[in-house]
C-alpha cells in the first residue's frame, strides 16, 4: 500500500468483527454449513424471501421526499413517480408534525423559517388533500410519513381520510406506515414525546385497525436504521429491531383483541440501513431474515409461510454522505445500493448526494432513481437470487452476525426489554459508544474518506450549496390554519375531539376510528398535540450526552 | 492553582432531534477540559438568558435549519452580551458558512475534524492548546 496511507491496526468489519484474508470452509460454523445449500425462498429465509428473486418482481423504489407547501411536496412526488419511483414517501415538517404543535406555537414560530425545510407543513386533513392531489392512492404504494410515534395515527387517518373522501375501499388500499420507536425515542429526540408506554399503546392500536380494517397496509414498520445512523454497529442494528418487534408482539398479546400471528403477519415489513462495508451489510440482512424465522416460530408459534418472510426496506446510510465534493456520493450511493440488491430487499431508497448539506434537490433526487434503475436494468443483478450464497465468507459473517445480534437481543431483555432500555438511556450509551470511532480513526490516519481526509481540493469548480426549499411555508401554514378555524363547524370538531380524549384515557378502546372522525370534523394536529400531552404528558429523555 | 476551566453552551437552533454529531462534539470539548452545558433546543431568548445565567465563555450552535434563525439567534446574543464568541456546526451549507463568517461566527460544518473544532474552542475562550 501507498506509504500516503496507514494500515489499520487490524482488519475488521465496520462493527468490528475480526476478518481474515481469505476463507475456506472451516470458516462458517458447523449449524450454518447445514443450511448453506437452502435455496432462496425455503425457510429460514436467509438466502431470501423468494424462489425466483427479482426475475417476479423488482425492489420498489421508495424515496423519502417532501418540503414546503403541500403543493410544493405533491409536485415533487408526481415528478419522482413520473421519473419511475414506484412508490412515494410523505415527509412531513419537522417542527410541526413530530412535536404535534400548530404553526402559531411559540416553539415554531420562533424558528418559522425553518418550518417547511424538511417536509410539507399537514395541519388538517385539508392539506393532506392538497398534498395528495392528483396521485393514484388506490394503485400506488403510499408512505403517509408518520415516523415519529405520536404522529403516526395523524398521519395515517388523514391519509385513510383522503382515500375515503374519494370513495375508496379501505380494505384494497395499499401502503405503509411507519411509527418508528428508533426514530423518535432513539435517532431523533424531539422536544416534546409522549412517553414510550403511550406510544406502545398508539402502535397496537395502529396494528389492530388495520387488521381489521386495512389488511393490505403495513400498519408500522421498525427501522433500525435510525438506531444505525445514530451509532448502533451491524449486529446491535439487528438485535434491536429483534427486540422492538417482541415488544409490539408481546403487547399484541397481552392485549388479547388481536391474534398475535396475525400482527406477526403484519409487522415484518422493516427496515434497515446499508453502509459502505459491503459484504457485512448484505451479511446483516440474510441475517435479518433468518432471524425473524426464528423468532416468529419460536417465541409466538407461527406457522403462516407469508408472515415468516421478512420483507426490508433499506435506505442507504444518510451519514455515509460527505460534505465535501458531493458529487462522490452518487458513487456511495451506487455502492450502498448495490449492498442492499445483494442483500435481497423488497423495497429501497438512495439517499441524496447533497444529504449533507439539505432535503435533496430535483436533480439529487432523480440521481437517486437513476442509480437504482441502473442497477436493475443494466447489471443483469437481477438474474439471480442470493448470488451471495455459498461464499465462505458471506456465510461466515452472516453467522457471525446472527450470534451477536442474539446476543444484543439478550442484553436488551436484561434491561427489561426494548422500551425500558430506551428509558434508562442504556441504548443512547450503546450508540454513544461507537459514535467517535470514525472521527477517532479519520484522526490516526487509519480511515480514509475521499474528499475529506484525502484527495481534497479546497478550490472545487463542482460546488452544490443544497436545495433552498421554499420561502412562504410558513406564511400559508399560518392562512390556511386560520381559515380551518374559521371555517369548519366548530361543535363538530369539539365533540370529536372530546371523543379522542375518552378513547385516549381508555385503554380498552382502540383510538383510531376517533382519530379518523376528528379529522374528518377538521380537528388540527396542535389541538391533538395538546390532548396527548394534558393524557399523557412528556416523555423523561434520557441524559443523551 | 489551575484557572477553573472555561464554560461552552451548546445549544440546537432548530426542533430537529438528531443528536448525534452534537454528543461527538460535546465529548470532544470535555475531554479538552471544557465544562460542557447542553442547553437543548431552546429558542434565542431561552440561549440569551442560558448564556447569561450560566456565565459561559463560548455559545456553540448547532444549526439544523434555516441562516435566518441562526442570525437572529446570534443577533440576540450580541445585544446581550456583544464580547462573547459563538462558533456554529452542523447541517450548514457553503452560503450560511459565508453569511456567518460575515458576522464573525466561525463555522464548523460536516466534515470538521473534531481537533479543529477544539482548537476553535481554546482560541475563542483564550485558552493555551491543552488547557481549558
Amino acid at each position: 500500500m501507498d506509504s500516503h496511507f496507514k494500515a489499520p491496526p487490524a482488519y475488521t468489519t465496520r462493527s468490528g468483527i475480526p476478518v481474515k484474508a481469505s476463507y475456506g470452509p472451516d470458516d462458517v460454523p458447523a449449524e450454518h454449513r447445514a443450511i448453506m445449500g437452502i435455496l432462496p425462498g425455503q425457510a429460514p429465509y436467509h438466502r431470501g424471501c423468494f424462489a425466483q428473486g427479482y426475475r417476479t418482481k423488482s425492489w420498489r423504489i421508495f424515496q423519502l421526499s417532501g418540503f414546503g407547501k403541500p403543493e410544493d411536496e405533491n409536485e415533487r412526488i408526481k415528478f419522482l413517480l413520473k421519473n419511475g419511483e414506484t412508490g412515494f414517501i410523505m415527509e412531513h415538517d419537522r417542527n410541526t408534525a413530530d412535536h404535534l404543535y400548530n404553526v402559531d406555537h411559540p416553539d415554531v414560530v420562533a424558528r418559522r423559517e425553518d418550518v417547511g425545510l424538511t417536509g410539507a407543513v399537514m395541519q388538517s386533513v385539508r392539506d393532506t388533500h392538497i398534498c395528495l392531489d392528483g396521485i393514484p392512492i388506490e394503485s400506488t404504494y403510499g408512505h403517509a410519513g408518520g415516523g415519529v410515534v405520536q404522529h403516526g395515527p395523524f398521519a395515517l387517518a388523514a391519509y385513510w381520510t383522503v382515500a375515503r373522501r374519494r370513495g375508496l375501499d379501505l380494505s384494497q388500499l395499499p401502503g405503509t406506515g411507519q411509527s418508528d420507536f428508533f426514530l423518535t425515542y432513539l435517532g431523533c429526540v424531539t422536544k416534546q414525546q409522549v412517553p414510550t408506554a403511550a406510544g406502545l399503546r398508539l402502535n397496537a392500536d395502529i396494528i389492530e385497525f388495520c387488521g381489521e380494517h386495512l389488511p393490505k397496509w403495513v400498519p408500522v414498520s421498525i427501522a433500525a436504521y435510525n438506531g444505525g445512523d445514530t451509532g448502533l454497529n451491524a449486529y446491535q442494528e439487528l438485535g434491536a429491531l429483534i427486540a422492538n418487534a417482541i415488544e409490539y408482539l408481546d403487547e399484541i398479546k397481552r392485549r388479547g383483541r388481536m391474534d398475535v400471528k396475525a400482527a406477526a403477519s403484519r409487522c415484518g415489513g422493516v427496515n434497515f440501513r446499508t453502509t459502505l462495508d459491503i459484504f457485512e451489510d448484505a451479511s446483516k440482512l440474510r441475517a435479518a431474515r433468518k432471524m425473524w424465522h426464528r423468532l416468529l416460530t419460536e417465541r409466538y408459534g407461527v406457522t403462516d409461510e407469508r408472515a415468516l418472510r421478512m420483507r426490508i426496506h433499506v435506505v442507504t446510510s444518510g451519514s455515509m454522505m460527505t460534505y465535501q465534493q458531493p458529487f462522490n456520493n452518487i458513487v456511495r450511493g451506487t455502492l450502498m445500493a448495490l449492498t442492499a440488491v445483494l442483500g435481497g430487499v423488497q423495497s429501497m431508497g438512495v439517499s441524496g448526494y447533497d444529504e449533507a448539506l439539505s432535503v435533496p434537490s430535483e436533480h439529487a433526487h432523480q440521481m437517486s432513481l437513476r442509480i437504482q434503475q441502473v442497477l436493475q436494468h443494466e447489471t443483469n443483478l437481477c438474474a439471480v437470487a442470493d448470488p451471495l450464497g455459498g461464499s465462505y465468507y458471506v456465510e461466515s459473517l452472516t453467522a457471525e452476525l446472527e450470534k451477536r445480534a442474539w446476543e444484543f437481543v439478550e442484553l436488551i431483555q436484561q434491561q427489561g426489554g426494548f422500551l425500558a432500555s430506551l428509558d434508562s438511556g442504556w441504548m443512547h450509551a450503546r450508540a454513544r459508544d461507537n459514535q467517535s470511532a470514525d472521527f477517532k480513526a479519520e484522526a490516526e490516519g487509519t480511515k480514509v474518506v475521499v474528499g475529506v481526509t484525502h484527495y481534497r481540493d479546497d478550490a472545487s469548480p463542482f460546488l452544490v450549496d443544497g436545495f433552498p426549499g421554499v420561502n412562504d411555508a410558513y406564511d400559508v401554514a399560518k392562512e390556511r390554519l386560520d381559515a380551518v378555524r374559521r371555517e369548519r363547524h366548530e361543535t363538530g370538531a369539539a365533540h370529536a375531539l372530546k371523543e379522542l380524549e375518552a378513547s385516549c384515557r381508555d385503554p380498552q378502546k382502540n383510538i383510531m376510528p376517533f382519530m379518523m372522525n376528528a379529522l374528518d370534523a377538521d380537528v388540527t394536529l396542535g389541538e391533538i398535540g395538546d390532548l396527548y400531552r394534558q393524557v399523557w404528558g412528556d416523555w423523561q429523555t434520557p441524559e443523551l450526552v | 492553582m489551575s484557572a477553573p476551566a472555561r464554560r461552552i453552551l451548546l445549544v440546537k437552533t432548530a426542533l430537529d432531534g438528531h443528536w448525534r454529531g452534537l454528543s461527538v462534539v460535546a465529548r470532544a470539548l470535555r475531554d479538552a477540559g471544557f465544562h460542557v452545558i447542553m442547553g437543548g433546543m431552546i429558542t434565542g431568548p431561552e440561549i440569551v438568558r442560558a448564556a447569561i445565567d450560566e456565565d459561559v465563555d463560548l455559545v456553540g450552535l448547532n444549526v439544523g435549519g434555516h441562516a435566518a434563525v441562526v442570525e437572529r439567534i446570534i443577533a440576540e446574543l450580541r445585544a446581550a452580551r456583544p464580547e462573547l464568541p459563538i462558533f456554529a456546526g452542523g447541517v450548514l451549507p457553503p452560503s450560511t458558512c459565508r453569511r456567518l463568517a460575515e458576522l464573525g461566527v466561525e463555522t464548523y460544518p460536516p466534515g470538521s475534524s473534531l481537533e479543529q473544532i477544539v482548537e476553535a474552542a481554546q482560541r475563542l475562550t483564550g485558552v493555551e492548546a491543552g488547557k481549558a
